[in-house]
Parts: structure tokens; C-alpha cells; sequence
């Protein structure tokens, strides 16, 4: 009996119900749309960051300036280590997305001026340095003894070219090298001749050294600083240093975006009650014969506004789960365009979002509240 | 006749207007708020991506090639160029002086942290106990630099600048160094790996590494501060740009200099070579804030500079800031288009409720075009005035939203009234039109017998 009163209800006023469900429906799809998108922007932020470059370095613990006053070669004796049990055990810590490339720095001197040279992995220097622009090729193996990356400067002061030859020498030891891309950096990078490791390792006569390691640590401020733990804990005599800044602006921003999208949600919901409110106003003024009917048939008070409200909680539960299925898209739609790539979808959303919508569609069936006003006679009299 | 009609209704049933009008000053009212917000984020987030540091470096354009590495520079004082204190003062005269929010210069000097005892000779291999392990002197970089320094600008204003502007993610203990003061900020780690420790309070001696004819004593400094930069400033001591001068014999110049500056992301007349614009495209590039046309201008008024962009920070923050002000948008459009369905569908119920009324109009021989033009001028009113009052509503809420989310509220924009008080018109309108329509239909007779 309930149920049929409710059906023959919802049948009855599907103009104005119609009204109330579109509010309802674009409440929720934006709301859920924006719901899903505030869990993922972290992970999407995280990723942007690290356009950045690398986030954590580790080195040995001295600094690498304690050693020695000779100024003409400062590196000379670099504070190294032993590259196999490091990168062995950063290996071992792999646990979330890491992106580690070894470095060791020489001053190298070529056509008699001095120049910086990193040995490192140049495949994986590419990736921890997103922001790097090049001119030529890449070199794709960190095994490719013959050719190098210069950096923009250098390639000014020595006139270098992709494809021209480069010779470097240290303590009377030389190399010739192919310059097979320029690297523009925008950055002190641009002033640094780059090799693969075994070639700085040969040129310095320290095989198997390294001076430090520098790491892109994926994630989240807080998922990058459990990295960091582990690091430091596997890694117990050596320095681990997380790079501050990057993940301290890091976390600002998520905190300030998401405080934004959540006031944002909390407005649309209140503008979203509003217009049911109003929907429920008039269609309140418009079954005033129906409940005046009801009335003097009988019903109660409470049961005529059980039905009421029943009607508006299947309402706002319809209106919800439409709403989510279009806020599904919308967030979809939402991560193309804003971050180029998909958000994952939450399914927490779903009962979060409906229960919302019920809750508003109640609070909107305010006015009906007025209905327990109506004296049947008065209604029956055409009054 | 038709004012008098539309007065009366105001006068004579107030009520019937609080809902239409409430849902418009509170719709407008959030109108104003994320319209206000979304304008103003695009700077504050570019404000709050400043903590990371310069985006922009200055060196000398016939330099040497930096010997570099993590970030400071090895060669010795006495080769490659130096750049003119003197001149930065010039940064705040160009076109976009405003979005220059600071800038530190840089001089780094390789040098050495002798031992404490100035009355002994720090090499003494006969030295007490607490001498013993550093016979040899410790070989650090010494980087001068501002830290709130006070730059005469051109125009006769004055302008504080220093790592307080451009790095504020440097953590210090204790206090800064004060300008020109002997005395210096010492890097965390070096301060660990100092025999015995480095404290504020303590007094350290250095003496430049090379050409060490030009300072033969070594210069004692105040250690006022331990600082954390998370960078290679942690293995080097920061003093004063004066001191580091002098210890260098290069009084008046520095090496490098880091600019922070408020720029817009770059888009695709900003990767374009300036030689290659028409002369319009040269005036919208040049009168933009991109990263490209402020390092030109900066270029412009320091002869002899090479600019560049530190790509690393300038491609994250454009990226971001694109990002989340595109997002904002879409966030405000659906407030938007919340607030806009709120409205229409109260003006939609209060012109059903006014069935009756509609009613007697028409049987009295009101046409359909005076009906609607009195509710519609009705409408009109309530848009202006729920719009104003929704406006100033708008600004508080504002206010409050830019103070949690930014921490300093955001300020009110006069641009916007215009703008909500035509919004607010057009969806009370559009909201009245569709049951305006329907009552054009309606039939009197029946509504007046109360069916």
C-alpha cells in the first residue's frame, strides 16, 4: 500500500519531481566528479613534481670538500663509494617508484680548459631530469663508452656540435669521445660534460667508485619520506638526503587544492539543497488537496509525511546513483583534460555520494512540514 | 499603472519574494566567492611555488666555464667573470619590476676553516689535544650572499632583497647574519662534520684556498646560525656578500645571480624566438609576464648577462599552475551552473505559486505580455537587488575561503558586481520563463473557481 501510494506519488508530479532529480543529478555528478578527483590529485601532483629532477641524494657522509687544499683539482679525491653495494641495496629498497642514477664528478680539462665531467648512467640521467631539452640524440645505453652528452654552455665555449669529437683528459689520462646530443638544461647541468660512469671511473682511476647517488623518488610527501626511511635504514653510514624543498611545496600545494575543491564540493551542496528546497516548496503548495484528500480519509499526519519523505529519499538516492555514473565520466573527463591522464576511479564514492544526496534531498523536503498545517475541510471546500 | 502594479506586489506580499530572493543572494553570493577565488589563484599559487627557490639565473655572458658541481662553483676567485653589485638595482626599473619579487646574488669563494686559537699557528703539530686531528686545514666554499639586504633602485626607492625573498624554504637555528657584519651562517652538515662541532656563538676563521698573497690573516667570523637548505649549502658557510668581497679581493662583484619572478606558464607565443614576432605579437609577448620576455628585459637592463631560466623549477611551476587553474575553472563553472540552476528553479516556483493571482489579472482582461512584463520586471528587481546583496555576501565568503585555503584573504573585485548582477538577472529570468510560459495558458475561469 505504502509502496503503490509512493509509485502512483512519484508517477503523479514527474514535472517538478523531474526539477528536483536534475538538481540532484547534477549535484551529484559534480560533487562525486570532484570527490574522485581529490583523492587522485595527490598521485597527480606527485607525478608533476617530479619534473623537478631528483628528490633524494645519497653520499657519503664527510663533505666532499674536507679533503685536501689543492684548488686546481677539488675533486681529486672525492668522498666515494663503492657503487656496487650501493646501488645493490637501493635496489633491494625498490619498494615503491625510484628512478637512481650513480654520479661521479672529475675536473676534467679538454683543449686546456677545465670542464666538469659526471660519469653517471646516461639512459637514467634523462629520466631523473625531465626537464632537459635536446639537441641530437640521446645516448640509450649506459654502456656506450664512445659517445657523451654536453651540456648548452659547454657546447658554446668549446664550439661543439652533435656528431663533433671531444677529447678529455685527467692526470694524463684521455678520452675520445663523440658529442652525440646537447643537453639544454636550464641549469648549472648546462655547464657539464656528461659520460657514462666507466668512462669517468677509467679517466679518474677509481673503478667501481661513485661520489653519490641521485634518486627521483615517486609519490606522495608522505610515501617519498617512508622511501627515505627505508633508504637510510638499509643504507645505515651513508648520507640520505631528501631534496626539502621540492617535497615541503610539495605538500602546500595538495593541502591548499584540496582544501579548495572541498569548500567547493560544500558550496555546491548547499546550492544543490537550495534548489530542492525550492522544487519541494511548490510542489508542497501543490499537493495541498491531495494531503487534504488524505486527511480526511484518514491517514495520519506521520504517515502522509513518511510518504513524503520516502519519496524524497528514493529522490535523492536515484539522483545519486545517476549522478555518480555521470560523475564517473565527468572526473574521467576531468583527468584527460587537466592532468593528460586518466584518474583511477574510486567505488567509496558511490555510497559517500548517494548518502549526500539523500541527505540534501531530506533537508530540501523541508517545506513539507507545512503540509501538517492543512485542515482537510478547508482543502475540500476548494478554499 | 504597470510601476505601481509591480510596487504593490513588493509592498503588498514581501513574503513571497524571501525564497527567489534568497536563493539569489545566496547563489550569487557563491558566484562571487569562486569567481573571486578562481581569479586570484593563478597568483597566489605562482606566489606559493616561489618557496622553491629561483626561477631565473643571471651570470656573466663572457664567463669561463663554471666549475660547478652541486650547485657551487669551484673555480678559483681570480678567473672567469664577475657581474656589478652596483647595477641591481636596475631589476626593479624594467616592465615587470613588480614581478620580481626578489633576488639574491651569489659569490663563492673555495677557501679554508682554520683552527680556533689565532694567537697559535693553526698548522702547530705541538698543539694541545683539542688541535690535534685537524693539523691540516679544512677546505670549504665559502658562498657570500644577501640576506636581507637594502638595494638602492634607480628611481630613488629602496628595495630589501636576499635569501630571505628567494629561498624561504632555508631553515635556520639561531639568526642571520647581518649585513656586512663579520660573521656567518653555517651549513648543517658541515657544522656535524666540523672536529668538534660548529654552534652558534662560536667564532671560526677563514682564509681564501688560493692566491693566498692577498689575505694573508686569516678573518675571524661570528657564527650567528646553523642552516638547513636541503642543497649544497649544507656542506658550505654563507656569509655576507661584503665579506666574501673582500676575502676574494673582488669588492662590488658576484658571480651569479638567482631572480625569483612571478611569471605566467608559458604557452605558444612564449617558446617562440622574439626576433621572429610581427610587431603586435612582439608587444602582447613583451608586455606579458612569461619567464622568456622578463629574462629578456632582464638582460636588457644588465649588459653583458646571459639570463637563463631555471628550466627544472620554471617547467614544473608552469605545468602546476596550468593544471590547477584549469581545474579551478571547471570547479567554478559548476558552482556556476549550481547557483544558476538554484535561482531558476526558485523563480520557477514562486511564479506556480502565483497561479491565482495570474488568474484575476486575467480575467480582469490583463494581456499575456502585461502579465509576463510585470513578473519579469519583478524578477529583474529581485536579480539587482539579491545580486548586490549576494555580491557583498560573496566578498565576505571570499575573504574566508581565501584565508583558509591561502592563509591572507583574497581581495574583493569591483570588476565582478557587473558581471553577477547581469548573471543573477539572466538566470532569474531564464528561471520565470519556462512557468511564465505555461501561464500564458492558463485558463481563469478554472483557477479561479480553485482548481
Amino acid at each position: 500500500m505504502f509502496a503503490r501510494l509512493l509509485w502512483s506519488l512519484l508517477r503523479g508530479s514527474r514535472g517538478r519531481l523531474a526539477v528536483a532529480l536534475v538538481a540532484l543529478i547534477s549535484g551529484a555528478t559534480v560533487i562525486s566528479g570532484l570527490l574522485n578527483l581529490n583523492l587522485d590529485i595527490g598521485r597527480k601532483l606527485a607525478q608533476e613534481f617530479r619534473m623537478l629532477g631528483a628528490n633524494v641524494v645519497i653520499s657519503s657522509p664527510r663533505p666532499s670538500q674536507s679533503i685536501g687544499s689543492s684548488a686546481d683539482a677539488p675533486t681529486a679525491a672525492p668522498a666515494v663509494m663503492d657503487a656496487a653495494t650501493v646501488l645493490d641495496e637501493i635496489g633491494l629498497v625498490r619498494s615503491g617508484d625510484i628512478v637512481a642514477a650513480p654520479y661521479l664528478y672529475i675536473v676534467a680539462h679538454s683543449a686546456g680548459a677545465p670542464v666538469v665531467v659526471a660519469g653517471t648512467w646516461l639512459d637514467e640521467a634523462s629520466k631523473l631530469a625531465p626537464a632537459w631539452k635536446f639537441a641530437g640524440n640521446r645516448v640509450a645505453s649506459r654502456s656506450d663508452m664512445t659517445q657523451c652528452l654536453v651540456g648548452r654552455n659547454v657546447a658554446r665555449q668549446f664550439r661543439l656540435a652533435p656528431g663533433s669529437d671531444l677529447a678529455l683528459s685527467y692526470l694524463g689520462r684521455s678520452v675520445h669521445l663523440r658529442v652525440a646530443g646537447i643537453v639544454d638544461a636550464g641549469d648549472t647541468d648546462d655547464n657539464q660534460v656528461f659520460v657514462n660512469l666507466p668512462v669517468a671511473q677509467a679517466l679518474a682511476a677509481l673503478p667501481g667508485k661513485i661520489e653519490l647517488v641521485q634518486l627521483s623518488v615517486g609519490g606522495t610527501s608522505a610515501t617519498i619520506a617512508q622511501s627515505v626511511a627505508q633508504l637510510a635504514a638499509a643504507l645505515p653510514g651513508y648520507d640520505v638526503r631528501p631534496i626539502r624543498q621540492v617535497t615541503e611545496a610539495e605538500g602546500q600545494l595538495l593541502n591548499r587544492t584540496r582544501l579548495l575543491i572541498v569548500s567547493m564540493v560544500v558550496l555546491i551542496l548547499v546550492l544543490t539543497a537550495l534548489c530542492v528546497l525550492a522544487t519541494m516548496a511548490a510542489l508542497s503548495m501543490e499537493r495541498r488537496e491531495d494531503v487534504g484528500l488524505m486527511k480526511a480519509l484518514g491517514g495520519s499526519i506521520s504517515r502522509i509525511v513518511g510518504l513524503f519523505l520516502a519519496e524524497m529519499g528514493v529522490l535523492g538516492a536515484a539522483g545519486g546513483l545517476i549522478g555518480c555514473i555521470a560523475g564517473m565520466a565527468l572526473s574521467r573527463w576531468m583527468g584527460e583534460r587537466v592532468f593528460g591522464a586518466s584518474i583511477t576511479l574510486r567505488w567509496e564514492i558511490v555510497p559517500l555520494t548517494i548518502a549526500l544526496m539523500v541527505l540534501v534531498a531530506l533537508a530540501g523536503a523541508l517545506p513539507l512540514r507545512l503540509l501538517g498545517k492543512v485542515k482537510p475541510a478547508v482543502i475540500l471546500r476548494g478554499e | 499603472m504597470f510601476a505601481r502594479l509591480v510596487r504593490e506586489s513588493f509592498v503588498r506580499n514581501p513574503r513571497r519574494k524571501i525564497m527567489t530572493a534568497a536563493a539569489l543572494v545566496v547563489g550569487m553570493a557563491v558566484a562571487t566567492a569562486t569567481l573571486t577565488v578562481a581569479l586570484e589563484v593563478g597568483d597566489r599559487m605562482a606566489r606559493e611555488f616561489r618557496s622553491l627557490g629561483a626561477n631565473l639565473l643571471v651570470t656573466p655572458q663572457s664567463d669561463t666555464l663554471p666549475l660547478e658541481i652541486g650547485g657551487v662553483d669551484y673555480r678559483p676567485v681570480d678567473e672567469g667573470a664577475y657581474l656589478r653589485e652596483a647595477n641591481l638595482g636596475k631589476l626593479k626599473m624594467i616592465f615587470w619590476r613588480h614581478n620580481i619579487l626578489g633576488f639574491t646574488p651569489f659569490l663563492d669563494v673555495p677557501a679554508v676553516l682554520a683552527q680556533p686559537q689565532p694567537d697559535r699557528k693553526f698548522t702547530s703539530e705541538a698543539g694541545p689535544a683539542t688541535l690535534a686531528s685537524p693539523s691540516q686545514p679544512l677546505s670549504v666554499m665559502v658562498v657570500g650572499t644577501w640576506f636581507d639586504h637594502d638595494v638602492p633602485v634607480p628611481d630613488g626607492t629602496r628595495f630589501k632583497t636576499g635569501i630571505r625573498l628567494t629561498n624561504p624554504a632555508w631553515k635556520i637555528q639561531g639568526q642571520w647574519f647581518h649585513d656586512g657584519a663579520n660573521e656567518a651562517v653555517v651549513g648543517v652538515t658541515l657544522a656535524a662534520a666540523y672536529p668538534g662541532g660548529i654552534s652558534a656563538g662560536k667564532t671560526i676563521y677563514v682564509n681564501v684556498r688560493s692566491g693566498v698573497a692577498s689575505q694573508p690573516r686569516p678573518v675571524p667570523l661570528l657564527v650567528t646560525g646553523i642552516v638547513s637548505t636541503g642543497d649544497a649549502e649544507d656542506d658550505a658557510i654563507l656569509v655576507p656578500l661584503s665579506v666574501a668581497q673582500s676575502l676574494s679581493g673582488h669588492p662590488g662583484q658576484f658571480r651569479r645571480l638567482f631572480v625569483s619572478a612571478l611569471t605566467k606558464p608559458a604557452d605558444a607565443l612564449s617558446e617562440r624566438d622574439p626576433s621572429t614576432l610581427t610587431p603586435t605579437e612582439y608587444d602582447r609577448w613583451f608586455c606579458s609576464p612569461y619567464i622568456s620576455s622578463i629574462s629578456y628585459q632582464i638582460e636588457q637592463v644588465l649588459p653583458g648577462t646571459d639570463v637563463h631560466a631555471i628550466r627544472r623549477v620554471a617547467d614544473t611551476e608552469g605545468r602546476i599552475l596550468s593544471r590547477i587553474s584549469t581545474l579551478l575553472w571547471i570547479v567554478t563553472l559548476a558552482a556556476l551552473v549550481a547557483a544558476g540552476l538554484a535561482v531558476a528553479a526558485t523563480s520557477a516556483t514562486t511564479v506556480l505559486q502565483r497561479r491565482d493571482e495570474i488568474g484575476i489579472m486575467k480575467a480582469i482582461g490583463a494581456t499575456n505580455a502585461l502579465v509576463g512584463g510585470i513578473f519579469l520586471a519583478e524578477q529583474l528587481m529581485l536579480a539587482m537587488a539579491g545580486g548586490a546583496v549576494g555580491f557583498v555576501f560573496g566578498v565576505v565568503l571570499a575573504r574566508v575561503l581565501g584565508a583558509s585555503v591561502f592563509g591572507s584573504p583574497a581581495p574583493p573585485r569591483l570588476v565582478l558586481l557587473p558581471v553577477i548582477l547581469g548573471l543573477a538577472a539572466i538566470v532569474a529570468i531564464a528561471g520565470s520563463l519556462v512557468p511564465l510560459r505555461r501561464a500564458a495558458n492558463f485558463n481563469p475561469a478554472p483557477i479561479l473557481r480553485g482548481e
